[in-house]
């Protein structure tokens, strides 16, 4: 009798119980395939090490990964080329994404389909389309030279991969390409959620197209973009398949992100204290990327 | 009804640990082989082959045969060795088994060789197997470099087969073409793959280097880099980039695949290209000629081995399967089926000519390569070859963007590379 009591969800004071229960197969996965793997990569980056063993004994103690990163010109210039790379990617995926939503969000014949469109690379798994833009970026054969002899922007096949310059950009559209629609959907959802008496009160006080985007529109959507730019910005930060496949890093470390940059150092020279060390670095810039764009957003949108 | 609760409860309890034991002992008879040459045409046949025949030999034993992609290999290997799972069977390319050796992951074969009186003089490339005094692998391939080319391209350009690095640079410039004048080019001189890997692009170009009597490091692993020798042939490799002789930005199987489909005129690759040209469109246009840069590139290709950490039982399955491969009669075979020449000094190759017809040519450049002490890995670099390969591929990418002067590229790559020798 005793026993029953005690395993009683329906009592009132047990109640919060079912909640823990419900919870804990999804608190254990996180923490067996998140939680487990961030405190071995942590402790990893105070450790000067080269391959790791699972069960290995501990090495000592040291900060020698992080004194190595913090002076190395190659850790300082992975974090520029990711910031660039979050900006150009979450601006561009931003412009689009917000422009392609407002379009589809009229009325017009085919608009469905228009929606369906716009959705389309997202459903495009990542490595696939990857190779796809590999091929549209080709150095020798590539389309997209092809298209700029034809429109007579140059004279002869642009050298994509190989070029700095053009590397990055060559990643920065893939990524805004593949990004994209994400933002359209989730503003699309936004948009379809402004009441629309608001639109109607502003055309009757004389506002026009502008105004009523500046003033209804863009903050309504605040709250929704807020959220939106973080997962973005996150993606963009986490990204290492795009970059690996179409450009490797390079050239001349001109696309290599933090992530390729813990890539190399882990699977390329074994250098998994150092790599750990860079790994736990991108994590706390995300950390604090993401808790100052999510204060702003609820902020801007009120 | 108790009685019966137990019974069923007894019968589960049995059949859980009777399950439990098979799947342990299923588990003890399968060893585990990763290879990046699981579906390769020829050389994939070959392994197929030597397991069925250890798996005859060995009833109850199977291998578990599992492709991994080259571009993915080191990574998984790594892994599955970190994790503790290592494959019982370690196949690895012979630049990246260092570091697993030096950790201590791969088996001392010294022992085993011992124990059967198997004696390694003459197998080639297997000096490379030695780390840290202990025989770490077994050579799978030690291999010199041909020249293959395109007959037809040749023939309407009215060009000889070139025999020095002039005449090479002559037939590249001259069958360069944009055939249609559409401001692409159609036709290439020769072909290298500059996308990718850093080990693939610095063994692309080290053909060059060789032939302009430049070397990465002496024998004693001192860095040789900031040398005339090596400003020349930073200059070839330059000048081929420069004037678009090779495609550009491929990785290694396009290239590949662009001159068997007659796109290209020259090529300059491993015994592994023929496979590839006699199945591609252009077949019958493509002859095999010795390679015009002396000495050829040649070396050590890849290796096989043991993981350390398996049971002493494993170890005996997994010698018995090495010991297949290294057999007279599997030698021989992978030579016939793989056009590769094999490094055991006692393999029959004698009319291996009729399924291989250059093989001859592959036999005189693996041993001009050998005697000139050729491979693609340095002498004193080799734990550091990735770091040390990026490194180069960085500079060289660098000198080629910003049109550096060569001579101004040694000096940094060797106070670069002396700082990489240091840092381990």
């Amino acid at each position: 009798m005793h026993k029953q009591r005690m395993f009683d969800l329906a009592r009132p004071s047990r109640q919060h119980w079912l909640g823990y229960l419900l919870l804990a197969p999804a608190v254990i996965l996180v923490a067996v395939i998140i939680i487990y793997p961030l405190i071995i990569s942590v402790d990893l980056s105070f450790q000067n090490v080269k391959l790791v063993k699972m069960g290995d004994a501990r090495k000592p103690f040291t900060l020698i990964n992080y004194q190595r990163l913090f002076t190395s010109p190659d850790f300082w210039m992975a974090c520029w080329v990711t910031l660039k790379l979050v900006v150009a990617v979450t601006v561009g995926s931003l412009v689009v994404g917000l422009s392609t939503a407002l379009l589809v969000n009229n009325k017009f014949k085919g608009r469905t389909l228009a929606r369906l469109i716009m959705a389309l690379p997202w459903a495009v798994p990542e490595v696939i389309a990857v190779v796809i833009f590999a091929w549209i970026f080709d150095s020798s054969f590539g389309l997209m030279s092809w298209v700029f002899i034809k429109l007579g922007i140059t004279t002869e096949m642009v050298a994509w991969v190989s070029t700095p310059g053009a590397a990055f950009w060559a990643v920065a559209m893939t990524m805004i390409w593949k990004g994209f629609p994400f933002v359209s959907i989730m503003t699309l959802a936004g948009l379809q959620s402004i009441p629309s008496d608001f639109y109607a009160a502003a055309k009757v006080d004389g506002a026009n197209v502008y105004q009523r985007f500046r003033w209804i529109t863009l903050p309504s959507l605040m709250p929704v973009l807020g959220v939106t730019i973080v997962l973005v910005l996150l993606w963009v930060f986490r990204d290492f398949s795009i970059i690996k496949v179409l450009t490797n890093g390079g050239p001349l470390k001109s696309t290599t992100t933090l992530s390729i940059m813990t890539y190399d150092q882990a699977f390329g020279f074994f250098r998994f204290g150092y790599a750990s060390a860079v790994g736990v670095i991108t994590l706390i810039i995300c950390v604090i990327a993401s808790l100052f764009m999510l204060g702003r957003g609820p902020k801007s949108g009120l | 009804m108790k009685k019966m609760m137990k019974t069923c409860l007894s019968a589960t309890a049995s059949a859980v640990l009777l399950s439990a034991l098979t799947v342990s002992a299923a588990q003890a008879t399968t060893l585990s082989f990763v290879s990046w040459q699981a579906d390769d045409d020829a050389q994939g046949g070959w392994w197929k082959r030597a397991i069925s025949k250890f798996e005859s030999e060995h009833p109850g034993v199977t291998i578990e045969f599992t492709k991994v992609e080259r571009g993915a290999y080191a990574d998984t290997m790594t892994t599955l060795f970190a994790g503790g799972k290592p494959p019982h069977i370690v196949h690895l390319a012979s630049f990246e088994y260092q570091s697993f050796a030096e950790n201590g992951w791969m088996e001392n074969l010294d022992p085993w060789l011992e124990k059967d009186n198997i004696d390694m003089t003459g197998w080639a490339g297997q000096s490379s197997c030695r780390w840290n005094d202990e025989t770490a692998c077994i050579m799978l391939l030690y291999f010199g470099y041909m020249m293959a080319y395109n007959k037809e391209i040749f023939d309407n350009a009215g060009l000889e087969v070139p025999t020095t690095y002039a005449e090479f640079l002559e037939v590249a410039r001259a069958t360069t073409k944009d055939l249609n004048d559409d401001g692409i080019i159609d036709q290439y001189g020769t072909g290298h793959e500059t996308r990718g890997g850093a080990n693939q692009y610095v063994t692309e170009m080290l053909s060059y280097l060789l032939d302009a009597g430049a070397r990465w490091t002496n024998q004693s692993g001192e860095v040789t880099i900031d040398t005339p020798e090596m400003i020349e042939g930073l200059s070839r490799w330059k000048t081929l980039l420069d004037e678009n002789l090779t495609p550009r930005d491929m990785d290694s199987g396009s290239i590949r695949n662009l001159f068997s489909d007659g796109k290209m005129a020259m090529r300059l690759d491993g015994p592994w290209l023929y496979p590839i040209m006699i199945n591609g469109k252009v077949a019958d246009q493509l002859a095999i000629a010795p390679p015009p840069l002396h000495p050829p590139l040649g070396g050590s290709s890849n290796v096989l081995g043991m993981a350390s950490e398996i049971s002493n039982e494993e170890k005996a399955l997994v010698w018995d399967f090495i010991k297949i491969i290294m057999s007279p009669e599997y030698q021989r075979a992978y030579a016939t089926e793989g056009g590769n020449t094999p490094p055991s000094p006692v393999a029959d190759v004698s009319g291996v000519e009729k399924d291989v017809p250059h093989f001859q040519l592959l036999v005189d450049t693996q041993m001009e390569a050998a005697e000139a002490k050729v491979d693609r890995i340095p002498v004193g670099l080799e734990i550091q070859y990735g770091e040390f390969a990026k490194m180069v591929q960085q500079e060289v990418q660098r000198m080629i963007i910003e049109n550096l002067d060569p001579a101004d590229v040694v000096k940094v790559m060797q106070k670069k590379a002396e700082s990489i020798q240091a840092s381990y």
